[in-house]
């Protein structure tokens, strides 16, 4: 086994046992499921991070100019951007649900491994570098609102549903709900600057590939939509009445439109952006 | 203005001012670029009748959906967006971001304090200000019906991140705007050795040369052919009347006068000899054709049309490959009479074909073309300007907390006084919950040593 594909087994490996690790520390509160599941998440994503660099060492091709390397660091990012949170807000509860996600990203992506293959003409650039990166760690930080979208939804609806149970006494373990709503705010703080600069950085590497810095291409285009949807939710946040339930929703739906994005586009969608050309 | 005018003008304000109707303008927004992901775009209307059923395909075409972007839908949901931009900004981000010094009841502000202080009310509000002007708050008093206000305030300057990213958006919209009315584009495909002349801005261009490199790779699932590089040298004349030897490739345009130009595409011309009844026909047979030309054969209904280059023919099934290499070339000609196609044949270069009457058809040589795409766009400069100005206001939206502390100090005794505090923040007050605590329990505490 090539050393890049070693670390990714590594990688799928702690991923996979950390996640199941977290998820049972999420619903049984057993420290030191914790304690093992932390140490896993770090070293699946360290990993991940030398494997797209070993890569890049042993190749000579950016690594990230197909959805193998791309899914690869989407992962990637997405374990750090939450490491960071969990690190800072103490929210170590929910990593299960992003190990998984990470894992499925990860493995599905795995399946697109080709070998190596020189870039296109058009992916030949310095933009290449800087675009590509900024907008997967867009997508990474929605992954993270996402998964406390869900857990905020999730105790919204499951807490006053049964009350005096034991569910609702572990719900209520949980952080308050306009604690979880401003973790998913602060991510999507995250998520909206970057996927606009990854818009803005995509315009201007398309003016240099394409001509023109907007071409209405399918993929440029539904980012554009991601953008809008949570460009929707920065502005419902600023009304009380909106904060919480609904903008939760909204960012569920940011994130589905992301996912269409990244993967729908690329694989139905045939245009400029499309890994097959 | 007449009352009716007035309600009109308060309903519009009261519209185009509430930020759910905004967010409604871009859930349209969204669901207009969401139709342009989904349907192709600018395709020609038969291929919309093929592709989906009758009625789907009549209401994409009548509803402007093959043009989505253009069409006066977006432009309209754009207007609007921009109209209740501006109303919003004067009625709602304006009075809420920028809210105007005066007195509160700091009771009823969910994040408040209240505490006593053996002080005289004038010393405790000294040290009360230079308790919050040490930790970098800016500090300004103000009396409201004899009562001393002091107002504490953080990061007030970005309260206007807002509007700066309002401005980026505006500034965006203009840059295309600016487009659409002055700019152009188009496209040239110039066969190696000719030149031709863009339309708009008269500028000569020579192609001298054209050349692709493609890797055959070995994958998983197969051969592919991974183009590598695509490579154009030409000679370009501009408005100094100077050639100029230049290159295009992929990613490298050149600019000729403020025009780009950009390496779009390329493909292989074809000279045919045309022969009746075994002379040539040097009209027809002088010229170079593209894919997708016809050739009419004079004083018949019937035309040829060259369909496509197909660069490797595999030997023994006789097929196209998908090498797109020039190994053994052939082309696929079609015939047909009177617009009805008699058939399509793979024609090997330098082989005949019989197309009736007397007519043969030889692919003699192949010429290739590359295929340019030129833009002059004069909002560049804006588009980016705005963009900046835009990001720089999301940076500032999402990453400072402006917040305001109202403090006064009441006299309470011959030397005592009492303080209330109580702030408020551009984004509510969970997000600052814990700060103010530990700000007041310090503030508390620089007392204690005084107190009795
Ligand atoms: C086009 C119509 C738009 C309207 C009518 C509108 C209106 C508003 C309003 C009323 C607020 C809330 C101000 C407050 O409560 O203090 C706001 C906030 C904001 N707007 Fe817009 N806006 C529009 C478009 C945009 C666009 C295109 C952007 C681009 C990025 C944008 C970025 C923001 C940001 C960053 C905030 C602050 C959010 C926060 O602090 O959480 N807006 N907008």
């Amino acid at each position: 086994m090539a050393p890049d594909e070693a670390l990714i087994a590594v990688a799928l490996g702690a991923y996979t046992l950390g996640a199941l690790a977290l998820l049972v520390y999420f619903f049984s509160r057993v420290t030191w499921l914790r304690d093992v599941g932390i140490p896993l998440a770090i070293i699946g994503c360290v990993a991940q991070f030398v494997q797209l660099a070993v890569r890049f060492e042993l190749t000579g091709v950016w690594p990230l100019l197909n959805l193998y390397g791309s899914l690869s660091l989407f992962s990637a990012m997405s374990v750090a951007i939450y490491i960071g949170f969990a690190f800072r807000y103490r929210l170590w509860f929910a990593g299960g649900f992003v190990l998984t996600l990470a894992a499925i990203f990860l493995a599905y992506g795995v399946t697109w491994y080709e070998g190596t293959m020189p870039p296109v003409p058009s992916l030949q650039s310095y933009w290449a570098k800087i675009h590509v990166p900024i907008v997967v760690s867009s997508y990474a930080a929605f992954l993270v609102a996402f998964v406390f979208s869900c857990i905020y939804l999730l105790k919204y609806y499951a807490a006053p549903a049964r009350p005096g149970t034991p569910i609702a006494a572990w719900l209520a373990a949980l952080p308050t709900l306009p604690q979880l709503d401003m973790i998913v705010y602060r991510a999507v703080a995250i998520g909206l600057p970057l996927i606009s600069i990854g818009i803005i950085t995509g315009a201007m590497w398309a003016k240099e590939a394409w001509g023109a810095y907007w071409q209405w291409d399918p993929k440029e285009t539904a980012a554009l939509f991601s953008w809008i949807i949570y460009l929707a939710y920065m502005h419902l946040h600023t009304r009380h009445a909106w904060r919480g339930l609904r903008t939760n929703w909204v960012s569920v739906i940011g994130f589905v439109s992301i996912i269409f994005c990244y993967l729908g586009v690329n694989i139905w969608i045939s245009g400029l952006h499309s890994y097959k050309v | 203005m007449t009352a009716a005018i007035r309600d009109a003008y308060a309903d519009f304000v009261r519209t185009f001012g509430n930020v759910l109707f905004a967010v409604s303008l871009f859930v349209v927004w969204g669901i207009l670029t969401l139709i342009g992901v989904v349907v192709d775009q600018g395709q020609d209307p038969s291929a919309y009748m093929q592709a989906y059923a009758a009625p789907v395909a009549r209401a994409i075409l009548r509803l402007d959906f093959d043009n989505i972007y253009h069409s006066p839908w977006s432009v309209g949901i754009i207007g609007l967006l921009l109209l209740s931009l501006a109303v919003c900004t004067f009625k709602r981000v304006i009075p809420a971001r920028l809210p105007p010094l005066r007195p509160v009841n700091v009771e009823k502000i969910p994040l408040h304090a209240t505490f006593d202080v053996a002080m005289p009310a004038a010393d405790a509000r000294r040290r009360l200000e230079q308790f919050f002007a040490s930790r970098g708050w800016r500090v300004r008093e103000r009396v409201f019906g004899g009562t001393e206000w002091s107002f504490a305030d953080r990061h007030d300057w970005a309260r206007r991140g807002v509007l700066v990213a309002h401005a980026g958006f505006v500034i965006i919209a203009a840059g295309t705007t600016l487009y659409w009315a002055r700019g152009f584009s188009g496209e040239l495909a110039i066969l190696r050795g000719e030149t031709a002349q863009v339309a708009q801005t008269r500028a000569l261009i020579r192609l001298d040369d054209f050349a692709y490199r493609i890797a055959p790779i070995m994958t998983k699932s197969g051969m592919v052919y991974q183009p590598v590089d695509y490579v154009s040298r030409v000679t370009v004349t501009g408005n100094d009347g100077m050639p100029k030897a230049m290159t295009v490739r992929v990613n490298h345009p050149i600019n000729i006068d403020g025009t780009l130009y950009y390496q779009a595409s390329y493909g292989f011309g074809m000279r045919f000899v045309v022969m009746r009844n075994g002379k040539r026909d040097a009209a027809l047979s002088n010229r170079t054709y593209v894919e997708g030309e016809s050739l009419d054969l004079p004083g018949t209904q019937r035309s040829v049309l060259y369909d496509r280059f197909a660069p490797t023919v595999d030997k023994q099934s006789g097929m196209p490959t998908a090498d797109p290499r020039v190994n053994d070339p052939a082309v696929v000609l079609a015939v047909s009479q009177a617009g009805a196609a008699l058939g399509e044949a793979l024609v090997p270069l330098r082989t005949w074909i019989d197309v009736g009457d007397g007519w043969r058809v030889v692919p003699e040589r192949y010429v290739l073309y590359s295929g340019f795409q030129y833009r002059n766009d004069p909002g560049v400069p804006l588009v980016g300007i705005g963009a900046f100005v835009l990001l720089a206001g999301l940076v500032i939206s999402f990453y400072l907390l402006p917040a305001r502390i109202y403090l006064r100090v009441d006299e309470d005794g011959p030397n005592r006084s009492r303080i209330g505090a109580a702030a408020t923040t551009v984004k509510g007050y969970d997000v600052f919950q814990g700060e103010f605590s530990r700000l007041m329990v310090s503030l508390e505490g620089s007392w204690r040593p005084t107190k009795p």
